[in-house]
């Protein structure tokens, strides 16, 4: 059965972008072992706003330069808590979801919906070739050794 | 692999975790899924200065299946020499890194200039269980940080028995084992319990053999001590548990160490007259047939079945039932230890079942006629069996339930009278 894949970059070539501070996401859709890019999703712009650079620093003072504005405290990060349940709406039909990094709270909420988070920084082909690779072995219940390895040594 | 169904009595490979905890100042470092060092949750005597809870863990999920675990891996490592202070740092992996292809061992090898120690044992689950991971944790300490010596201390003599916690009285019968070699004017060398460790690993290229007391465990890294460093070994298949035994495991070390005989035979007599005055004074309680049972099944890991059948026949002249042997033990060692249970005085010869299912097990005990009530060793498993069967029950191997050890042990002349103690204990409170 066909699904997506969800990747925030800033170019479609690299894994790039931080889930907070991505204004869009590449989605891949995957039939077996061909993939395709289905199309670009943008983040509404109320949903986007609060990562303009100025209210997010990465790293910074914790990431959230005030408490007003698209911080809203008990959300917990950058843009706070409607911001990311709006992100993670947008992608909510996706299988898996690939960012640079991905905050805490977000991570929960993909974690709700059975939506599996890969934060790393590597190419978008790399990304997606090792999670479709992964994906068709398990949903073909097929081993996940990488090379032989001997079980009987004695 | 074992085709376990019922009643596991044994740990996976990483479990050997273990075996560097029993190290002093030895620190595990898994790579691993979040919560493998939770299978020793139900051990006790394991906290202290590392405890399984606190151990350094890569906690590796979905993501470093699909990408690969070994970054992690890495910065947990860095991480634990900076801010553990152990002496020798064990990085052991566990089933998901091994599956899905992560070069641990490379990882490993760029810490090789680092001040400290730091080896690799792979102990996924899938290799075999914690009786081989203790073989692989050895195995990783002689690969990867011992070097050959070229000075050879004369008299020392390292000493191997079986797996610590693992086995319940692993630390007193070590101690036991050491002070019976020192009696010999030699000197043991062990690196497991308080005050071994490195300094106790350092010298193990230095003795002058290795002294070996188990039925397999332990075999293959002998072996290998033997093809690296030239240090010959002694395998003595049967822990000494009482007079019988123990004399005879003095004498066969004696010889092999060179020992002199009259040295030897006066250690062995002044034990054992101690051993028969404590066994002559409670003759009576031993020969009321009411008190103790005529037969005994002892369901336990090769070390401890083989070494109390021998005990109770040799020593205390019980009859064997069938004896079960529970540690999947490799199919290559099964004939020899099959040989070894035969080996017994008056003649008799104990059946053996290489067995890991403990429903099997409790069904061949269920069958069996006693001649009266069982006497029954064996881990808690069997103690509601043999309760139905109005046996007497000991448990003596792991899982254990019923009783605290901290460094009681029943090896040796000493040891036996332990084991008696606690078997007539059992059996004379049935009248109370």
């Amino acid at each position: 059965m066909a699904y997506y894949i969800a990747i925030a970059s800033s170019n479609g070539k690299n894994v790039d972008l931080k889930f907070g501070e991505t204004r869009q996401f590449y989605v891949y859709e995957i039939e077996g072992k061909d993939l395709a890019l289905k199309e670009i999703r943008y983040a509404k712009e109320k949903d986007a706003q609060a990562d303009g650079a100025s209210s997010c620093n990465e790293g910074g003072n914790g990431g959230c330069s005030g408490s007003g504005g698209g911080c809203s405290g008990n959300g917990g990060g950058c843009g706070g808590g409607a911001e990311v349940i709006g992100k993670v709406a947008l992608i909510e039909d996706c299988r898996a979801v690939v960012c640079k990094k991905v905050g805490f709270q977000a991570q929960k909420q993909f974690e709700k919906k059975a939506i599996s988070v890969f934060d790393v920084e590597c190419s978008v082909e790399e990304a997606l070739e090792k999670i479709t690779s992964y994906y068709y072995k398990i949903d073909n219940r097929q081993s996940l050794r990488s090379r032989e390895v001997p079980t009987e040594e004695v | 692999m074992a085709k376990l169904l019922d009643k596991q009595r044994y740990k996976c490979a990483l479990g050997a975790m273990q075996t560097v905890q029993a190290i002093d100042r030895a620190l595990p470092i898994l790579h691993s899924g979040p919560g493998c060092a939770q299978k020793l949750s139900e051990s006790t005597g394991s906290s202290g200065y590392f405890s399984p809870n606190i151990f350094p863990c890569t906690s590796i999920n979905e993501k470093d299946v699909v990408f690969g675990g070994v970054k992690k891996l890495d910065s947990t490592i860095q991480n634990a020499l900076k801010v553990i202070d152990a002496d020798l740092y064990v990085v052991l992996t566990g089933c998901i890194p091994e599956i899905v292809g992560d070069d641990s061992g490379e990882v490993v090898s760029r810490y090789e200039d680092a001040e400290k120690p730091v080896v690799y044992a792979p102990t996924a689950g899938f290799k075999g269980n914690n009786y081989r991971g203790h073989e692989q944790v050895v195995d990783a300490i002689i690969d990867q940080y011992l070097k050959k010596s070229d000075k050879q201390q004369k008299g020392l003599i390292n000493i191997w028995a079986d797996v610590p916690y693992q086995d319940l009285f692993w630390l007193g019968n070590l101690r036991e084992l050491e002070k019976l070699i020192s009696e010999l004017g030699l000197t043991p060398n062990t690196i497991f319990g308080y005050k071994r460790g490195i300094e106790n690993i350092n010298k193990i290229p230095e003795a002058e053999f290795n002294l070996l007391v188990s039925p397999w465990v332990g075999l293959g890294n002998v072996k290998k001590m033997e093809r690296k460093f030239g240090t010959p070994y002694l395998h003595y298949p049967t822990l000494p548990i009482g007079a019988t035994e123990t004399s005879k495991f003095l004498r066969e070390v004696g010889k092999f160490a060179g020992v002199a005989e009259e040295k030897v035979e006066a250690v062995i007599k002044e034990h054992e007259d101690y051993y028969y005055y404590l066994i002559s004074r409670y003759a009576d309680l031993f020969l009321e047939n009411r008190v103790i049972n005529k037969q005994f099944t002892v369901v336990a890991d090769a070390q401890y079945s083989l070494a109390i059948t021998k005990f109770l026949v040799n020593d205390l002249g019980l009859i064997p039932a069938k004896q079960f042997v529970v540690d999947d033990t490799p199919k290559n060692y099964r004939e020899a230890i099959t040989e070894e249970f035969k080996k017994l005085n008056f003649g008799i010869e104990a059946e053996v079942s290489f067995e890991t299912d403990g429903y099997k097990i409790h069904e061949e005990i269920k069958s069996h006629d006693y001649h009266g009530y069982p006497l029954v060793f064996g881990g808690y498993y069997e103690k509601e069996i043999t309760e139905d069967l109005k046996g007497n029950f000991l448990n003596i191997s792991w899982p254990v339930q019923d009783k605290v050890v901290l460094d009681r042990f029943y090896a040796g002349y000493e040891g036996g009278i332990r084991l008696i103690e606690d078997i007539y204990t059992v059996a004379v409170s049935r009248f109370n």
